[in-house]
C-alpha cells in the first residue's frame, strides 16, 4: 500500500517538476542572458491557461485549444518585450522589480474583466481520461503521463536547441557574457527578443497542460512563478540543465513533503493538526532547501561557465 | 542641530505636522473614516521607511520585509494569547525578535548579492509565511483575532488615541532615520551602494554595515507590524504575503528612493489611489470600478519608465535650482 502510494507520488513529483521546469526554462534565460528580473512570468502560464481552455470551451475541442494557445503565448510574450520589456534592461533591478509588478497587477485585471473572477473550467477529452497501469495494482491518470511526456519532449528538444544548434551558442555565449557576445557582432536584440518569446510559449505550455487538473483562475500563475524562481536559483540563473535538476527535486520535495510530512506528524499529533501543519511546512521546505544551497553555493548548484 | 534637521528635510516635518493636525480636520468635516485611511498610511509608511535603509540608502533589494512586519504582529498576537496584553512589552518583544531575525538572515542572505539576493530574502520570507500558515494553534490561514492591546496610561479604545501613537512612533522612526542617514553610518552606507569595492579598499569591512542596516530596517518593520495589529484588531499570514513585500517596494519607488521622506510620500500616494481609484472609475467606467488594478499596474510602469527619482525627485526638480540637484 505504502509502495503504491509512494510510487503514485514519484509520478505526480515528476508531473509537477517537469510542469516547473516548463516554466522555468524559459525564465532561468530570461534572468541569465538579459539579467532581467521578470516577475510576470507567472501571467504568461496564465495566458496559455485561458487561451486554451477558453478555446477548448468554445470549439469544445482540447486539441484545437492547444493549437490555438500556442501562438497566442508566443505573440503575447513577442508583444510585451517589444513593447515594454526591451526599454527596461538597462535599468536597475528595483525597476525592473516594479514594473513586471505592475504587469502582474495589469495581466489579472484584464483577465478578470474578460473571463470574470470564478475559476474556469474546461475538461480533457475522454480519450485522455483513463488510466494505465504504471505497475501491476497501481494505475496512473493517463493525462498526467501525457504532462512528463510532453514535457520530456520539450527539455529534451530545448537541450538540443541550446547544446547542438548555431543560434544554441548564441544563447549560451549570451548567458556567459552578454557584452562580448554583441561585442562578436551578434545582434542581441533579436536573440532577446526570440528567447523571451519562446519562454513565454513554453511556460503558457505549461499552462494549458495543468489547466484541466487545477482552476484557471486570475493570479493562478503567482505561486507557480515563485516556485519557478527557487528553481532557477536552486539551479543557478541562466542554466538550462541546472532548472531542470533543480525542478525535478522541487517538484518531488514538494509532493512527496505534502504527503508524507502530514502522515509523519499524525503519529505524534492529532490528525486536523497535522493535516494543516504538514502541507505548510512541505512548502517550507522548498525554501529551507533554496536558502541552504545559496549558503553553501551562492551562485547556485550548476552556474554556467564563465559567468 | 534640530534646526539643521528641520532645514535639511523639510518635506518630511510638514508632512509629519500635516499628519499632527489630520484628525481635527477629520473631525471639523465628520469623516472619522479616513482616520482609519490615515493610519494606515502611517503604519505602511513607517515599514517603507525601514525598510528604505537597506533598500534605498543601501541599495540591497530586499524582496521579503513584510515578513518582519509579520513577525511583529505575531509578537503582538501570541504576546496576547497568552494572556499578556501590555503593548509595551509586546513592542519590546517585536524589537527583539525582529533583530534577532535580521540579523540571522541578513547574514545568511548577504552572503549572496544581486538577483540571488532579492530571491534569497523572498525565499526567507516565504518560510516564515508558511511556518505562519501551519500554526494551527495561532489560527493557520485563517489568523487570530485578537483586541487592540493596552498600552499603560494609552487606552486604545478611544480612537484618536491609537492614531496618536502611531502617528508619535512615525515620528520617533523618522528622527531616528534623519539622524542615522547623516551620521558616519548612514554616509558609509551610502557609499557601498554607490561603489562597495571602494569602500572596503578604504579598510572597511562593507558587510558589517550591510547587516546593521538590515537589522535597524527590520526591527522599525516589527515596530510597524506590531502596531499594525493592534490597528487591525487581527493577525494572519496575509500580512506577511509576498505581495505586501512588492507593495512596500512599490511604495518606497513611488516616493522616491534617496529621500527619508519618499515611503512616506509613496505610502500616501499609493494607499489613496486604492482609497480612490475605484470610486474614480465608478464615474468614468462603472463596469471596472473593482478593477482599479487595470489603471494601477500601467501606472506603476510609467513612473519606472518615465518618473525617474520617484515623486520626491519629480516635484523637488522642478522646484529646486539645477545646480541645487546635486547633492539631493
Amino acid at each position: 500500500m505504502t509502495a503504491t502510494l509512494l510510487l503514485e507520488q514519484v509520478f505526480n513529483g515528476l508531473q509537477a517538476g517537469i510542469t516547473l521546469f516548463l516554466i522555468a526554462a524559459g525564465l532561468t534565460l530570461i534572468l541569465g542572458i538579459m539579467d532581467f528580473v521578470f516577475l510576470a512570468h507567472g501571467s504568461q502560464v496564465m495566458i496559455g491557461a485561458y487561451a486554451a481552455s477558453a478555446v477548448t470551451i468554445a470549439t469544445n475541442n482540447f486539441y484545437l485549444g492547444i493549437l490555438a494557445a500556442i501562438p497566442i503565448t508566443f505573440f503575447c510574450g513577442y508583444l510585451l518585450e517589444w513593447l515594454i520589456i526591451r526599454h527596461l534592461y538597462r535599468r536597475d533591478h528595483m525597476d525592473q522589480v516594479l514594473a513586471t509588478f505592475g504587469l502582474i497587477l495589469f495581466f489579472n485585471e484584464v483577465i478578470r474583466i474578460t473571463f470574470g473572477p470564478a475559476a474556469l473550467f474546461s475538461n480533457f477529452p475522454p480519450s485522455l481520461a483513463g488510466f494505465i497501469e504504471i505497475l501491476p495494482d497501481t494505475p496512473y491518470p493517463v493525462f498526467r503521463i501525457l504532462i512528463i511526456l510532453v514535457g520530456l519532449v520539450c527539455a529534451v528538444a530545448i537541450h538540443l536547441f541550446v547544446s547542438r544548434t548555431r543560434v544554441g551558442a548564441m544563447v549560451r555565449a549570451g548567458a556567459s557574457n552578454p557584452e562580448m557576445t554583441a561585442a562578436l557582432g551578434i545582434n542581441i536584440k533579436i536573440l532577446f527578443r526570440f528567447i523571451f518569446a519562446a519562454g513565454a510559449t513554453f511556460a503558457g505550455l505549461a499552462g494549458m497542460m495543468i489547466g484541466p487538473l487545477t482552476s484557471v483562475e486570475p493570479g493562478m500563475g503567482e505561486p507557480l512563478l515563485i516556485l519557478s524562481l527557487v528553481v532557477i536559483i536552486i539551479g543557478g540563473i541562466g542554466s538550462v540543465r541546472g532548472a531542470f535538476i533543480a525542478a525535478i527535486i522541487i517538484g518531488l520535495v514538494d509532493t512527496i513533503g505534502r504527503v508524507m510530512l502530514p502522515m509523519l506528524f499524525r503519529t505524534f499529533m492529532s490528525g486536523p493538526t497535522a493535516d494543516t501543519a504538514g502541507p505548510a511546512l512541505a512548502s517550507m521546505s522548498v525554501y529551507i532547501l533554496m536558502a541552504v544551497v545559496l549558503v553553501f553555493k551562492p551562485t547556485g548548484l550548476f552556474p554556467p561557465k564563465g559567468a | 542641530m534640530i534646526l539643521d534637521l528641520l532645514k535639511k528635510f523639510t518635506t518630511l516635518w510638514v508632512i509629519l505636522f500635516l499628519l499632527a493636525l489630520f484628525p481635527i480636520f477629520t473631525a471639523a468635516f465628520d469623516l472619522p473614516f479616513w482616520n482609519d485611511v490615515v493610519m494606515r498610511i502611517m503604519l505602511l509608511g513607517m515599514a517603507a521607511m525601514g525598510l528604505n535603509i537597506v533598500f534605498g540608502f543601501g541599495g540591497m533589494v530586499s524582496f521579503g520585509h513584510a515578513a518582519f512586519m509579520g513577525i511583529g504582529a505575531y509578537c503582538a498576537g501570541i504576546s496576547q494569547y497568552y494572556g499578556m496584553d501590555n503593548g509595551w512589552y509586546q513592542l519590546l518583544i517585536s524589537v527583539i525578535t525582529c533583530g534577532i531575525l535580521g540579523l540571522v538572515i541578513g547574514f545568511l542572505a548577504l552572503r549572496t548579492s544581486g538577483i540571488y539576493f532579492i530571491m534569497i530574502t523572498l525565499a526567507f520570507a516565504q518560510m516564515l509565511y508558511f511556518f505562519f500558515v501551519s500554526l494551527e494553534q495561532f489560527g493557520g490561514d485563517d489568523g487570530l483575532i485578537m483586541d487592540r492591546s493596552d498600552f499603560i496610561f494609552i487606552d486604545l479604545y478611544e480612537p484618536l488615541r491609537l492614531y496618536y501613537l502611531i502617528f508619535l512612533t512615525l515620528v520617533f522612526v523618522s528622527i531616528v532615520l534623519m539622524l542615522l542617514i547623516r551620521s558616519r553610518f548612514g554616509v558609509i552606507l551610502q557609499a557601498i551602494k554607490s561603489n562597495e569595492n571602494r569602500v572596503e579598499a578604504m579598510g572597511l569591512n562593507p558587510l558589517k554595515f550591510k547587516i546593521t542596516g538590515y537589522v535597524i530596517s527590520a526591527v522599525i518593520c516589527g515596530v510597524s507590524g506590531c502596531l499594525f495589529a493592534s490597528w487591525q484588531e487581527f493577525v494572519s499570514p496575509d500580512i506577511m504575503h509576498w505581495t505586501r513585500s512588492g507593495d512596500l517596494m512599490i511604495i518606497i519607488i513611488l516616493g522616491g528612493l534617496t529621500y527619508v521622506a519618499g515611503p512616506l510620500v509613496g505610502a500616501i500616494v499609493f494607499l489613496l489611489l486604492e482609497e480612490l481609484l475605484p470610486d474614480l472609475l465608478h464615474v468614468v467606467f462603472p463596469s471596472i470600478a473593482e478593477n482599479w488594478m487595470i489603471i494601477f499596474g500601467p501606472l506603476l510602469i510609467a513612473v519606472v519608465l518615465f518618473g525617474k527619482g520617484g515623486l520626491m525627485g519629480v516635484v523637488g526638480n522642478r522646484f529646486t535650482r539645477p545646480a541645487a540637484r546635486k547633492d539631493q
